[in-house]
């Protein structure tokens, strides 16, 4: 009896990984690093955790996630809250509609779509900045950091690739 | 069906994504507690992770420093020499100053207080100019009150929590301090913009200034104490006139927040938008 009520609590906590894997990453991208400038181009870690478990396992990762992970951001990095929930709500809904297209693709054809999605993403938060502020505010600190979230893309998605093996895998063998 | 009640629940969480922004923005006090709230709760943790990062790049500096040693020492040799004037010149003042006082039965003024914190959360956003730090409303802090470094203002605290605030950065789009040129006495509103340099606007037509001007606090409207020096003039460009802050937003570790100060307007609330309305 024991035994199972183990296991099951095990099996719910692997399920809840993704997320918890994504919240701890946001919290650690939020610390100060002491690097002259890096602060405001840092890497943007929720949007790679979002679209990569949209993509492997959008079951584990519904929008209601990307939307609490979105609010999680914007409170810890004091941006406007509610931006990084509606951007990440929102890329979460185009990669999950698109999943069929990126089924058994090469990682590259991953990495360009990533590429898409983060030059989108900072486009449009800039915009949204832009418009609540009334005042057109330079771009380019967001283009900076979509092209820095591009080049960390492959590291951090070797990273999640592990932690899916290591935590998911064992279970989705017992299913 | 079941597709059909997603993609209701999408709708809603975007409404609700695009809510909460507007509220956000209009600074509803429920949306700034569960803020507060939660980095209340977290800071700790971060507090605890920022440290290690804090020791290495502590460590860096100092092998950093090691290659400078020389210069660095020449530059500190003519720049002792040169305080020691100003020493000798600030003693004779200071003993001036004191028999004009006694002359005049001037009551002095009640001092300053301040609150030291630690920074344990970098601005990590693309749109804001802001920091974290480990200190709140229990030692005193309360939204508003003048955030200060070793070389000058930083900023001002946009949100306390209990054990935890959110620091403004001076060079924030949304920051707005009134600010006085420390020679011609030049008023002005030092607006950021998000750029490293914030400008100077509102400034009277014909005003007086010059490339390397200090600017202070001006101590206007009694939410800042007058004088905290801010930074120099450092561009002139088609009227835009920017300041190069003296606080290096980078590099802050500690700073001090002024929680007290003589002639402080008590229980004033800062807007974080507080546009100088009364100008026109």
């Amino acid at each position: 009896m024991i035994n199972t009520a183990l296991q099951r609590l095990d099996r719910s906590a692997r399920l809840l990984a993704p997320f918890v894997v994504s919240v701890i990453l946001v919290l650690l991208s939020a610390l100060p690093v002491y690097v002259p400038g890096y602060g405001q181009i840092a890497v943007d870690v929720g949007l790679v955790t979002v679209f990569y478990w949209a993509i492997y396992r959008p079951d584990l990762f519904p929008a209601v996630a990307a939307f609490a992970l979105g609010l999680w951001q914007d409170i810890l990095v004091g941006s406007l809250i509610g931006l990084h929930a509606l951007i990440l709500l929102l890329a979460n809904w185009a990669i999950v509609s698109q999943r069929t297209f990126f089924q058994g693709k090469a990682f590259g054809v991953i990495w360009w779509s990533f590429s898409l999605v983060a030059l989108i993403a900072a486009i449009a938060s800039w915009v949204i900045v832009c418009a609540l502020n009334t005042t057109l505010i330079s771009p380019v600190a967001a283009l900076f950091q979509a092209a820095l979230t591009i080049g960390a893309f492959p590291f951090m998605a070797w990273f999640l690739a592990r932690v899916q093996h290591a935590v998911l895998r064992p279970i989705d063998f017992d299913v | 069906m079941r597709a059909l009640l997603n993609r209701f629940a999408l709708l809603f969480l975007i409404l609700s994504a695009f809510a909460i922004m507007l509220l956000g923005k209009a600074e509803t006090v429920a949306v700034e507690r569960v803020r507060s709230g939660v980095v209340d709760l977290v800071a700790p943790i971060m507090d605890g992770l920022s440290r290690p990062i804090a020791t290495v790049s502590t460590g860096v500096d100092r092998i950093e420093n090691f290659f400078s040693v020389y210069q660095e020492n020449e530059r500190l040799r003519k720049q002792n020499a040169r305080l020691l004037e100003w020493q000798s010149a600030a003693l004779a003042l200071a003993a001036e100053n004191s028999t004009f006082r006694k002359m005049l039965n001037f009551v002095p003024e009640r001092g300053a207080a301040f609150s030291a914190a630690r920074v344990i959360g970098d601005s990590g956003g693309v749109f804001v100019r802001s920091v974290l730090i480990n200190a709140g409303a229990a030692t005193g802090i309360e939204r508003g009150d003048a955030v200060v470094s070793g070389e000058g203002l930083v900023g001002r605290v946009a949100e306390a929590g209990l054990q935890s605030a959110r620091v403004l950065l001076i060079t924030d789009l949304n920051s707005r301090i009134p600010v006085v040129s420390e020679k011609g006495r030049v008023r002005a509103i030092l607006s950021g913009d998000n750029s490293a340099q914030p400008k100077l606007a509102f400034l009277p037509p014909n005003a007086r200034l010059n490339l390397g001007d200090r600017i202070v606090t001006s101590g206007h409207g009694g939410v800042f104490p007058a004088g905290l020096p801010v930074g120099t003039i450092s561009s002139v460009d088609d009227g835009v006139i920017r300041v190069s802050p003296f606080a290096e937003f980078d590099l802050l570790e500690y700073v001090r927040i002024i929680t007290e100060f003589p002639g402080e307007v008590a229980g004033q609330i800062v807007p974080s938008t507080a546009r100088p309305s009364r100008m026109k």
